[in-house]
């Protein structure tokens, strides 16, 4: 019974993580509160959802989906975030802004695809499970927990060793300094923006294959919100922490539901949170960089 | 002398509304009308209370909702289960229960960052909707709490739409005097210190810390007062009306209406609650014409309509320099 919790506390873990990891990467680079991120990935879900129904190749479907995502939050950087970062707006106003686009990404999908639950299978995974014991390992559960673990580790690598990795490193401790270095700021960010987006629907899909279905409240809570707090859990800014943050988060809310109250779980977790936030204010790996005055 | 004058005409005009404002009952006879302005008077209480947070101490605040339930349940509780228990002492102490949780919250948020804050306020809203779902005994759970009474003062009951009117009316104008005298105190300097520079403020003998958990403890009062009358004047408890978006448009109202101007407030809190009525027909719409303003603002006027920087005060700059022009 305790293991096969800790197990599905684990695969809902990964599933958090994957989306964490995507916010993560804005969040960490910019420090700006991406309230969007849950809302721009499910409209690149849905466009997933929908060329599945057509009956395409689901990995064309993944593809598509994760462009549309990239080319969505492309946009949105440059209409809705550049502005205010170029005119060295205070924290509020981004912030607002990005509810802003959260709202118009969320009447989108609700005009164009209603806002009923819809089944969602990605037709790419085996539905068998491995019995160990008395425990289930569902493959699926496998599959999301190895996704998770080796985007962050690929993240990472890219982050290390290309020109453009460092180039996002850069940009998260000085933009001025690193457009002093000959670093085109605006195209980085671009990019940042536009792979969070896409790893967000990378995330998104595998959380509606989980649980089987999609509708237009996946991006709010069950993004935006899981993936916020795995990474101040965490601590902002760093991919490892971000995952653990996820898998902690995964695991706590699992036990609180299957021991103490599964009505008072979401505010237990929250409870949780808030106390660790009072604790340790920086997460668990806090980022080495000092604070500016 | 002539600005005198101005100032003079100015505040003339706008004694002259208030008091031609006081007719309306007599005059209008719609219920529904007068449902809309009773509910524009006490969401302007409570963007005021957005206002002092947001606007003035320059925190994110995303829970107010959950303040609103709290003093919306503590009125329902006290008057529903203790038969008589005075009106007045049920609606003050809401305002106090509400005042000491945000209390609570400022002085455990003491040294957390923005960031931080922000989710805590958002946490702290989730955190009381799922209490208020899921505690049957106190609360009715997903039920609510019905028969709340009216307000009723020395034993005048404001029952009817007009006669809450009146009480709606009362209230907006005591909670605005009193907000506008705490700007412009000690406190309200010292909120706008740490908005523009924490670290300047903190040198200049200003306790940062404290400071911020006052003002949320007075923000929270005026929102549990807000959601105190507001159920008084439905009669009627619901857990459903205090989730995160219901947050966001509160925080809308003060952000449209303009962050550190008072009579901004009023203004978003009527727009954000007028335009849905009278836009019926392109409700679907409503999210997406929501999402486009927010950003335009934004982008254009981060400080709103009435905000330092704002809208109007644009337009009042654009129609200076045409004169000069000519």
């Amino acid at each position: 019974m305790l293991v096969q919790i800790l197990i599905n506390g684990l695969s809902v873990g990964s599933v958090y993580a994957l989306i964490a990891i995507g916010y993560n990467l804005v969040y960490g680079i910019l420090e700006q509160l991406n309230f969007a991120h849950g809302d721009v990935y499910t409209v690149g879900c849905f466009v997933t959802f929908s060329s599945l129904m057509i009956g395409w190749n689901p990995l064309i479907c993944i593809a598509l989906g994760m462009a549309t995502g990239f080319a969505i939050n492309l946009g949105v950087e440059r209409f809705a975030y550049r502005p205010l970062r170029t005119k060295g707006a205070n924290r509020i106003a981004p912030t607002i802004s990005a509810v802003g686009v959260a709202y118009i990404m969320r009447n989108v999908v609700q005009l164009v695809w209603g806002p009923q639950t819809f089944m969602f299978d990605l037709g790419l995974f085996q539905k068998n499970s491995l019995h160990v014991g008395n425990t289930i390992i569902g493959m699926l559960q496998i599959y999301i927990f190895i996704i998770a673990v080796s985007l962050m580790l690929l993240l990472n690598v890219i982050l290390k060793k290309t020109k453009m990795g460092q180039a996002i490193i850069a940009i998260s401790q000085s933009i001025p300094t690193a457009a002093l270095m000959g670093v085109q700021v605006n195209r980085v960010i671009a990019l940042v923006y536009g792979l969070g987006a896409a790893l967000g629907v990378i995330g998104g899909l595998l959380f509606c294959s989980y649980y089987e279905f999609i509708f237009m409240g996946i991006g709010f809570m069950f993004g935006t919100m899981k993936a916020w707090q795995a990474t101040i859990i965490g601590g902002i800014g760093s991919l490892k922490g971000a995952v653990i943050g996820a898998i902690i988060m995964g695991i706590s809310e699992t036990f609180i539901s299957a021991y103490i109250s599964t009505a008072y779980k979401d505010a237990l977790v929250w409870v949780i949170f808030i106390i660790f936030i009072l604790i340790r204010p920086k997460g668990l790996f806090p980022a080495q960089i000092a604070e500016k005055v | 002398m002539k600005s005198d004058n101005k100032a003079d005409m100015k505040k003339l005009a706008l004694f002259a509304f208030l008091v031609l404002f006081l007719a309306i009952p007599q005059v209008v006879h719609n219920t529904y009308m007068l449902k809309v302005i009773i509910n524009v008077m006490l969401y302007s209480i409570i963007a005021l209370s957005v206002n002092l947070i947001v606007g003035f101490c320059g925190l994110l605040d995303f829970g107010r909702s959950a303040f609103a339930g709290l003093g919306t349940y503590f009125l329902a509780i006290t008057l529903t289960r203790y038969g008589n228990f005075p009106f007045f002492l049920a609606f003050f102490g809401a305002g106090l229960f509400s005042a000491s949780v945000g209390w609570l919250l400022g002085m455990l948020c003491q040294k957390t960052a923005f960031d931080y804050l922000t989710l805590i306020t958002l946490g702290v809203n989730e955190i009381v909707r799922v209490i208020l779902l899921n505690w049957q005994s106190a609360t009715g759970g997903a039920i609510g709490i019905m028969g709340v009474p009216s307000p009723n003062l020395f034993g005048f009951h404001f029952d009817t739409h007009r006669r809450f009117f009146y009480f709606a009316y009362a209230l907006l104008a005591i909670c605005y005097i009193l907000i506008r005298r705490l700007t412009r105190s000690h406190y309200g300097r010292a909120f706008e210190a740490i908005r523009d520079d924490a670290i300047a403020a903190s040198y200049s003998a200003i306790n940062v810390p404290k400071y911020k958990a006052l003002c949320f403890s007075f923000a929270s009062f005026f929102t549990g007062i807000a959601g105190a009358a507001m159920v008084s004047y439905t009669n009627y408890a619901s857990p459903y009306n205090f989730t995160i978006d219901e947050s966001l448009i509160m925080m809308q109202m003060a952000i449209l209406g303009g962050l550190g101007s008072l009579p901004g407030c009023i203004l978003g809190a009527a727009i954000l609650i007028i335009a849905p009525e009278i836009s019926r027909t392109i409700y679907d719409y409503r999210l997406l014409v929501m999402g486009i303003l927010m950003v335009i603002l934004m982008v254009f006027a981060p400080n709103g309509i009435l905000g330092k920087n704002g809208v109007g005060e644009r337009m009042v700059d654009i129609v200076r320099i045409r004169r000069a022009e000519k």
